[in-house]
């Protein structure tokens, strides 16, 4: 933390969309704060995305609307983009750059961190292997979520994601220790009642307290969300590896990251990849994903769950996709369970958690947790097929095997993928709604499960 | 005289600096107070652009930039094995001995323990003629691994003049003096070498002998030879990184080089939990004992990135030339062109297709050209190989982009991945249909010498049965599996029989995740005959039901995890039973 | 010894003569704190019957409810004693600066002030403000400095300098309002570990 003022510099070259270009510089840094100060004394924050030649880009968070080129100062700060923590975050409501947003002081800080973290070195990760249990058989049975984990929601618009999310974090728990477990909330772009929904059953479930929420709502800058997800990870590291406490990060929605990162891409004229977004996008976003994880020698962990309305429900958008090659698994939610009222309506087949394997089994969950998931994914892929096969040739042309799939499907949806929004089941109650399902279907048909498992839970 | 110059703009990794007219191209340079680590990468009169290998925040302009005078090269010496190292040779022990559980900037480490001590042995004498690429002496490296010391292959040679006795040494001490024409000069037990220049050879074979990875899609079905190059693209959550890690788990070479190119920090953690406890199935010693790890994560600076697969392939080339078979994997090529996209955005080249340079091709192929089977330089004469996998990760799962067209150009084994497989949890994810070796007719010799003269012909009789297959299912989906006459639907059957018996392979299993070249060929076998008898019974009347209904089926589907490589007996008695059990059904109809 | 050490003694002779009575407010302030919580947990005893009737999972949730709310209006509560304090403390330093003898000490903070900023600016070709009261002081050290000229137009603040490059392109805000305002986070955390209250 710098105590030293900055240059103030009032020769404004250009503004144009969220950058203002700053002339006869020589005096700053790559990636400095800025602070604009527009002709009525208004003070936004800003920060240089290139500077050389006398020439400074800023970015500017809040947006230029209303800067003008004469009578605009910008002063670099001396220092890059800083968040104030402190235990005292917790409780508390920021907006999306990390001010107070609930009319309190701003929380006393015990150290200020650059929002941009540092790569953790991979040689110094501890690899992500305790079950966090969410209460949500279809996740904790067949797509766990483990402590570390960056584990996102594809979803479409006006799905039941944050509805998810919000369960997610009020029933999250770590079964058998007594470590603290926190939840930080940013809102990225989204709705106000989305966002107050959130709010209100952290405090309801009494979580608000453990809880640390940053809210750049739909009508509040543009330009200010590439910061949102930035500074809300920069509070969960602080309270994982300084405090030690276990953080579960949920960033919704990242589209509207990406859309931000795509408008500041296209002021600077820069080359364009897929779909208009810039090339390093995959870069970018991996600077926010890879914030997850644990460390060797220290207690907390980061877990993330980020959330994204995939463009016209498309898997392959360049959002969706690029997130899928960095997070570890996804949650797919399906618009046609959606339609059928089913919740949450996520999609299995489409979905995985690939660190699921070393979260689960004897020790953790249960020693048949695999198999008889594995056994599920089979059973619900085969029932899939014949459901289509029906849709062509009629239920008549099925065999009688092929109809034990489809009562298979059918109990599997309702009785096992379906959960009430404030149902919270242990993974006792999880795996026993998967061998019921199962038992829909006659023993040889279980290749996948060893056979003392069977003996033990087939529901005869 | 090396360059000195001021930094005068700065924007992200890239950075342009004047004064710089005594710099070189691609020499490393030190950037800013911080002395970061950059190298030139295009020179303009005395201006010199240069990519910063870590985070230019708070860098400003007119800071200095000093050259160092040499290219970006690697420490080649004993120490690698074992080691993980960031893009441009860093331990990342190192790094967080320095600073931290993060990455700090402006650190420098040595790539190896200088003062370690190892137990050197001479191989030749004073009065000894060398030359580049000679063996003089050797190092027990690791348990896996006898450290063969190098006269390096751009040395002049001579006459060696001086040799230290066998006995324990550091990497500061000079081993040996060579002479030539009045000049002598000093060998320690390491070179360096420049990551961009391909170490030389003697000459080139082509590829004839199988990499045996103990997967079976891939070594019965496209194979990869030793000395060749394979590509393995895929959509996101199709199962890229598993199967990579089975071929750095189970190759049958005895260096792995694993490239974590722009990909997730834990699967690199995974490997650093991982493979300390794996044992190779061939010697029993620890897997980490024959592997380096170069891991530049997707959140770590892009210009490393770049400059990883360089660092790695530069590595597997030194051991490939002590005559090691050495496999290297790439995940991902994509990341490592997006890097170069990147920098070449800022350097304000015109982009080509998707805004990849137009340099894209060329800089892919030069990759892949370091590949190879080779007789290494100098004596003793020795043969090594280089076999270069690169997981290629296409934007949207689109095959048709940029880095997978391009890849396929200058790749011979091609793993097409297939979301629809992966979504039906069969896995490795390889579609059948899509995916091609070019290496099948060169190493099915090796097959046929070794396992079975019949291989070829068994090999194409199952791949047979799959494209029958791939027609039929047009018909079924249209019509239902009712409208095929019963030879037809053996096929559905047996089909299914060789998806989930040979092709689905699970990497998490301890008896089927690594399958020996035996039990391959005899499962394969297995399958056909249980066609080719299957058929026959049909025409002796037996019903399909009949055929359905034998128990050797879910024997012969299990048989990959119930049968594990020392127990090939029990295959055979498995084709004994199938022979009855098809008597059986077919001698009941008859009797009726 | 930087212009910063200078400012932050005056801060705490300011803080160390006002400490007691500042600890006397926040203990008044945390015994409010306390009884919050006290009041909370006597509602949920009454609470409790009822609360048994339906069940232990509704119950743990209530608990948490009632319990995290307290807690968290004790702490909210604390925090805005600490940003009363510090408006105080700060109020009290400011008043002491504004009205500090333009003595020989002073006039090197200035000097210190006035070469700060030139160097930023990276020239010495300036104009400088300040206010009456330090006219005389700042005079006397900007006519050490070539090129550099005081302004006659006043600014409005407690002390300090504000420079200005002569093609108005570029300034710099050295008045100890701005440093204060720089400090203020750090005299925050002061504050609070001297009562315990930051974490």
């Amino acid at each position: 933390m710098t105590t030293q003022g900055g240059v103030q510099y009032s020769k404004i070259a250009e503004i144009k969309g969220p950058l203002v270009i700053v002339d006869g510089v020589d005096n700053a840094a790559f990636d400095e704060l800025v602070e604009i100060e527009t002709t009525e004394g208004e003070k936004r924050l800003g920060k240089v995305l290139e500077v050389g030649n006398g020439k400074a880009v800023v970015q500017v968070f809040e947006g230029t609307t209303g800067l003008s080129v004469s009578g605009t100062n910008a002063k670099f700060v001396g220092k890059v983009m800083e968040m104030p923590v402190s235990e005292q975050v917790l409780g508390r409501v920021f907006d999306g750059l990390g001010r107070a947003k609930d009319g309190l002081p701003e929380p006393v800080a015990t150290s200020f961190l650059d929002i941009n973290g540092a790569p953790m070195n991979p040689e110094q990760r501890e690899y992500p292997k305790d079950f966090i249990q969410t209460g949500v058989s279809v996740i904790d049975g067949m797509l766990t979520l483990v402590r570390g984990q960056k584990l996102p929601i594809f979803s479409g618009s006006g799905m039941s994601h944050n509805i998810l999310a919000a369960q997610i974090a009020r029933q999250a728990a770590i079964v058998g220790t007594k470590d603290e477990f926190a939840v930080v909330f940013a809102a990225i772009g989204v709705q106000y009642s989305e966002a107050e929904y959130f709010k209100r059953s952290l405090e309801e479930s009494g979580a608000l307290k453990r809880s640390v929420l940053f809210l750049n709502l739909a009508d509040d800058p543009a330009i200010e969300r590439i910061i949102t997800p930035r500074v809300a990870l920069t509070v969960a590291e602080y309270l994982a590896y300084d405090l030690g406490m276990h953080v579960l990060v949920i960033l919704t929605d990242m589209t509207n990251y990406a859309e931000a990162l795509r408008e500041i891409s296209a002021a600077r004229e820069e080359v364009p990849g897929r779909k208009g977004y810039p090339g390093y996008l995959y870069t970018d976003l991996s600077t926010i994903y890879e914030r997850a994880g644990r460390l060797k020698g220290r207690k907390g962990s980061v877990t993330q769950m980020p959330i994204l309305t995939m463009p016209s429900d498309d898997i392959t958008h360049p959002i969706p996709d690029l997130t899928g090659y960095i997070t570890e698994g996804q949650l797919v939610l399906g618009r046609d369970l959606f339609r059928q009222g089913v919740y949450p309506p996520i999609n299995i087949l489409m979905s995985l958690s690939r660190i699921m394997k070393d979260g689960i089994g004897e020790g953790s969950t249960r020693a048949d947790h695999q198999e008889i998931s594995n056994q599920n994914y089979d059973a619900y892929s085969r029932a899939q097929e014949v459901r289509a096969l029906a849709g062509i040739v009629g239920k008549a042309g099925l065999t009688p095997i092929d109809l034990n799939y489809m009562n298979f499907g059918d109990e599997f949806e309702k009785k096992f993928l379906s959960q009430a929004v404030d149902e919270d089941r242990t993974i006792e109650e999880t795996l026993g709604l998967q061998w019921s399902a199962i038992s829909k279907l006659p023993k040889n048909e279980l290749t996948k499960v060893k056979d003392k498992y069977v003996e033990q839970y087939y529901k005869e | 005289m090396v360059a000195q110059g001021k930094i005068v703009w700065i924007s992200g990794p890239a950075v342009r600096a004047d004064g710089m007219a005594d710099a070189k191209m691609y020499e490393t340079v030190s950037v800013g107070e911080a002395k970061l680590i950059g190298e030139v990468i295009r020179l303009t009169g005395d201006v010199a652009f240069i990519q910063v290998y870590e985070s230019t925040s708070g860098l400003k302009p007119g800071e200095p930039v000093v050259g160092t005078g040499n290219p970006l090269s690697v420490f080649l010496g004993p120490g690698i094995i074992g080691q993980i190292y960031d893009g441009i040779q860093r331990p990342l022990k190192d790094l967080a001995a320095k600073s931290g559980s993060f990455i700090g900037r402006g650190i420098t480490t040595t790539p190896v323990d200088m003062t370690k001590e190892y137990h050197f042995s001479p191989t030749v004498k004073v009065g000894d003629e060398v030359e580049a690429g000679n063996i003089i002496g050797i190092v027990p490296e690791s348990s896996l691994i006898e450290h063969k010391i190098l006269v390096p292959p751009d040395h002049k040679g001579g006459k060696i003049t001086k040799i230290i006795s066998e006995g324990d040494y550091n990497l500061d001490t000079e081993i040996a003096t060579v002479e030539k024409d009045g000049q002598s000069s000093p060998l320690m037990m390491w070179h360096k070498w420049p990551v961009r220049q391909p170490r030389p050879y003697l000459k080139r074979y082509d590829p004839t002998v199988p990499l045996l990875t103990g997967q079976r899609v891939i070594d019965t079905f496209f194979p990869l030879a030793k000395g060749g190059t394979g590509s393995i693209p895929g959509a996101f959550g199709t199962g890229k990184t598993v199967t990579l890690h089975q071929i750095a788990k189970w190759a049958d070479s005895q260096v792995v080089v694993y490239i974590g190119c722009g990909e997730r920090g834990n699967e690199m953690t995974e490997v650093l939990v991982e493979f300390p406890e794996l044992k190779d199935p061939r010697t029993g010693k620890p897997l980490m004992d024959r592997t380096v790890l170069v891991a530049n994560t997707s959140n770590m600076p892009v210009a490393a990135r770049e400059a990883s697969i360089y660092t790695g392939v530069t590595i597997a080339e030194y051991y490939r030339d002590m005559g090691y078979d050495v496999v290297l994997v790439a995940d991902s090529t994509s990341r490592w062109a997006e890097a170069l996209r990147e920098m070449s955005g800022r350097l304000e080249e015109m982009p080509a297709e998707e805004g990849y340079p137009s340099y894209l091709a060329s800089r892919l192929a030069e990759f892949y050209e370091r590949a190879g089977r080779v007789q290494a330089k100098g004596s003793p004469e020795r043969d090594g190989s280089v076999s270069l996998v690169g997981a290629v990760s296409p934007s949207g799962g689109d095959f048709t982009e940029p880095v997978t067209t391009h890849t396929m150009r200058f790749i011979k084994t091609f793993w097409a991945l297939d979301a629809k497989l992966a979504y039906s949890r069969h896995y490795p994810s390889i579609n059948w249909m899509n995916s091609y070796s070019g290496y099948l007719a060169d190493i099915s010799k090796w097959w046929s010498e070794n396992i079975s003269k019949d291989w070829l012909d068994i090999r194409s009789q199952t791949y047979g049965i799959l494209q029958r297959e791939d027609t039929l299912k047009e018909i079924v989906q249209l019509l239902g599996p009712e409208a095929l006459p019963d030879e037809e639907k053996l096929i559905l059957e047996v089909a299914r029989m060789i998806k989930i018996g040979i092709l689905q392979q699970n990497s998490f299993d301890d008896v089927d995740t690594y399958c020996s070249p035996e039990k391959q060929f005899k499962l394969m076998k297995l399958q056909v005959d249980f066609y080719n008898q299957g058929q026959q019974a049909l025409k002796d009347g037996a019903s399909l039901a009949d055929i359905r209904s034998m128990d050797v089926i879910s024997l012969l589907l299990k048989a990959r995890m119930d049968v594990k490589d020392d127990e090939m007996n029990k295959l055979d008695k498995l084709s004994t039973d199938m022979i009855e059990q098809f008597k059986s059904i077919t001698g009941v109809k008859v009797q009726n | 010894m930087s212009s910063n050490s200078a400012l932050e003694s005056t801060i705490d002779q300011v803080l160390e003569r006002n400490s007691s009575e500042f600890s006397k407010s926040l203990k008044n302030s945390l015994a409010d704190a306390q009884n919050i919580l006290s009041d909370s947990l006597s509602m949920l005893e009454e609470e409790y019957e009822k609360i048994i009737s339906d069940g232990k999972k509704e119950a743990d949730k209530i608990e948490k409810q009632i319990v995290g709310s307290a807690d968290l209006e004790a702490r909210n509560k604390s925090l805005l004693i600490v940003q009363e304090s510090t408006d105080k403390v700060l109020e009290k330093a400011k008043a002491k600066i504004v009205n500090m003898e333009r003595n020989s000490e002073y006039s090197s903070l200035i000097t210190k002030l006035l070469t700060e900023a030139t160097s930023a600016l990276n020239t010495s070709d300036v104009i400088v403000y300040t206010n009456s009261k330090d006219k005389d002081v700042v005079q006397s050290a900007v006519s050490n400095i070539s090129g550099a000229e005081l302004s006659n137009d006043l600014i409005d603040c407690m002390g300090g300098v504000k420079v200005t490059s002569k093609d108005g392109s570029m300034s710099f805000d050295n008045t100890i309002d701005a440093r204060i305002e720089l400090l203020k986070p750090l005299i925050r955390k002061d504050i609070a570990a001297q009562f315990n209250l930051g974490n």
